[in-house]
């Protein structure tokens, strides 16, 4: 559905990523791995128009992506950038309205049918308890769940999340992974990027793997793609990660733990 | 949650009405004293020979009129430089915007004496490149709050030395370096007023429309991008219309200094941060402001008149540190 193609990102004129092509298949959740600095978050940023792509195209459902006014791509993928920088002062439910920036007029005034959405958004999230706290008053993992709903708020069918579990304690992960299956369910494309190989291997439908993390003359590109069970029988993971993993079985599957 | 949706009306209309206070009182008082009976008098009759008639209409009108919106223009330029740079340090003061306009229009009376309708075009050109110069600085430099603020006050040095060499070499400008520094509103005329103020009006009203990007902008521009904002169109309009404000401002009352900075400040303190409250409240209280310190500065040592920016300085200051200091958390800027 969507498909980088010979994508290249410079920053400040060094090459960052070269030549990438990748895609991501609709309806599934898609879970970029790699270690730090490896450029994940260049690549996401491709998205959201903060990486500047110098090369190559990307398209969804065969449309060229990067063309897209920056309004009509919130409307198709709602992005949720990885770095806190700024803590705002407003209370919940005013920042899950912002979810609906991209779809409100000249007058920005709100109707019924955004404030449903908004309202969905926060029950989904499980935030709706907090609507009337400040931000800035509540916890990192709540916080967190916050700026999930207002992703959500903006009610497109390819969520793109950027480290997402970074600031939730091990329950408030799986949660927030269950979550996303339910999404799945629900038909949206989800890609994001996880630094828990565990989690990663477990909710992936497919998984992306970027490696050779010192950056090359030619940039940094990606190891592997494809289904989790593959790049482990490949040993991609391995190689990229310096690890070796261990396989458990039970009733419930497969689980794989990582040394 | 300091002021719930159903107050908002109630706030604005509070605000209002002091408004209306304020200018009433500033029309009434002064160096003489008129009764509310006697304003009205004059006001609707239309002998224009009486000592009363003259104070009223040539001299207090158009000084409570451009008090008030100088009040209204500065603490909306405060409003939405604090939102685009987010920064709480951000006014059209310590960003150096004054500075800029102010040189501007020491260059449009050294240049074109005879013509003051260009002051508030050469102020606004001046405004708009100190704006442009600061953004562009701390976009090359680490961007960080205290290098905005750096760039700001060296921007702000620069103009200021600007003014006083022109107003050094040329000796023929009419204006009191001293009251022009501090800002004061003395010796308006209508007809001085009538560009300047309609500008401010209009830079108010089309910022109300830009109220939501400001907020959204407040969330950083990552959040921001992902949300489909032109982020940095909306950045240089948002300047642009704060250099406006500001700009006219300049041109008539000088380098009134603390209420861009103060007013916002005390509308957060008082009505949280959303711009779509902040940026009408702001401007109600400016004006209110910048009227009451006028009034102080012709009352309170009368025969003389101090100008109403060192008015400013002496309540705004001590009032804006008893919020700080009373603040009970949560209620911070983007800082």
């Amino acid at each position: 559905m969507l498909e980088y193609r010979h994508v290249s990102v410079s920053c400040q004129r060094t090459p960052v990523l070269e030549d990438i092509s990748v895609s991501f298949p609709a309806g599934k959740i898609t879970v970029i791995v790699g270690p730090n600095g490896c450029g994940k978050t260049t690549l996401l940023q491709c998205l959201n128009g903060v990486s500047q792509v110098t090369g190559g195209s990307i398209f969804l459902k065969g449309q060229d992506y990067l063309k897209l006014s920056p309004r009509e791509r919130a409307r198709t993928l709602s992005f949720l950038p990885q770095v806190r920088t700024i803590i705002p002062a407003l209370p919940v439910k005013t920042l899950v309205e912002h979810g609906r920036f991209p779809y409100l007029g000249f007058a920005r005034k709100k109707s019924p049918k955004d404030m449903a959405i908004v309202r969905h958004a926060m029950e989904f999230a499980q935030v709706s308890e907090y609507a009337h706290q400040y931000v800035d008053t509540l916890s990192g993992g709540v916080r967190q769940r916050v700026f999930f709903a207002m992703a959500l708020a903006q009610d497109c069918n390819l969520m793109v999340l950027d480290e997402p579990t970074t600031y939730l304690d091990l329950p408030g992960q799986k949660e927030f992974l269950h979550m996303l299956e339910i999404l799945r369910e629900e038909g949206k494309t989800i890609i994001l990027t996880l630094h828990d190989l565990n989690h990663a291997v477990r909710i992936a439908d497919q998984l992306v793997v970027m490696g050779a993390c010192t950056p090359t003359p030619q940039g940094r590109k990606i190891a592997a793609w494809g289904a989790p069970g593959d790049c482990l029988k490949r040993h991609i993971l391995e190689e990229v990660f310096h690890t070796k993993y261990k396989k458990f079985e039970d009733q419930e599957g497969a689980y794989y733990f990582f040394i | 949650m300091p002021f719930m949706k159903k107050n908002n009306f109630l706030t604005i209309l509070l605000l209002f009405l002091l408004l209306i206070a304020c200018s009433c009182a500033g029309i009434a008082f002064g160096s003489v004293s008129l009764s509310p009976g006697n304003v009205v008098k004059v006001l609707f009759s239309t002998d224009s020979s009486s000592t009363a008639s003259t104070l009223v209409r040539t001299v207090r009108s158009p000084r409570v009129l451009g008090g008030l919106f100088a009040g209204m223009g500065l603490a909306c330029a405060g409003v939405i430089l604090q939102g685009v740079m987010n920064n709480s340090l951000a006014s059209p003061n310590t960003i150096g915007i004054n500075s800029g306009s102010g040189f501007g229009v020491m260059l449009a009376l050294l240049l074109f004496p005879q013509k003051t309708g260009l002051l508030p075009v050469f102020a606004f050109c001046g405004a708009l490149t100190a704006a442009l110069l600061v953004f562009l600085l701390a976009y090359l430099g680490d961007s960080s709050r205290t290098t905005i603020v750096l760039a700001g006050i060296t921007i702000s040095s620069f103009f200021n030395a600007g003014i006083n060499t022109v107003k050094i070499l040329d000796t023929e400008i009419t204006v009191n370096l001293t009251s022009f520094m501090a800002g004061s509103l003395s010796g308006l005329t209508m007809k001085k007023l009538l560009l300047p103020c309609g500008c401010v009006l209009l830079a108010f009203c089309l910022s109300l429309f830009f109220a939501r990007s400001l907020n959204i902008l407040g969330l950083g521009d990552d959040i921001a991008r992902s949300l489909g904002m032109r982020v940095f169109l909306t950045r240089f309009t948002l300047l642009a219309l704060a250099s406006i404000l500001a700009g006219c401002v300049v041109s008539y009352a000088g380098l009134l200094s603390f209420v861009g900075l103060v007013v916002p400040h005390i509308c957060r303190h008082l009505f949280g941060n959303d711009a779509r409250l902040l940026l009408p409240c702001s401007a109600l209280l400016g004006g209110s402001f910048v009227l009451m310190c006028d009034l102080a500065g012709r009352v309170l040592f009368a025969p003389f008149e101090l100008p109403a920016g060192i008015l400013m300085a002496f309540i705004g200051g001590p009032f804006f540190l008893y919020l700080l200091l009373k603040k009970k958390g949560g209620r911070r800027v983007h800082a």
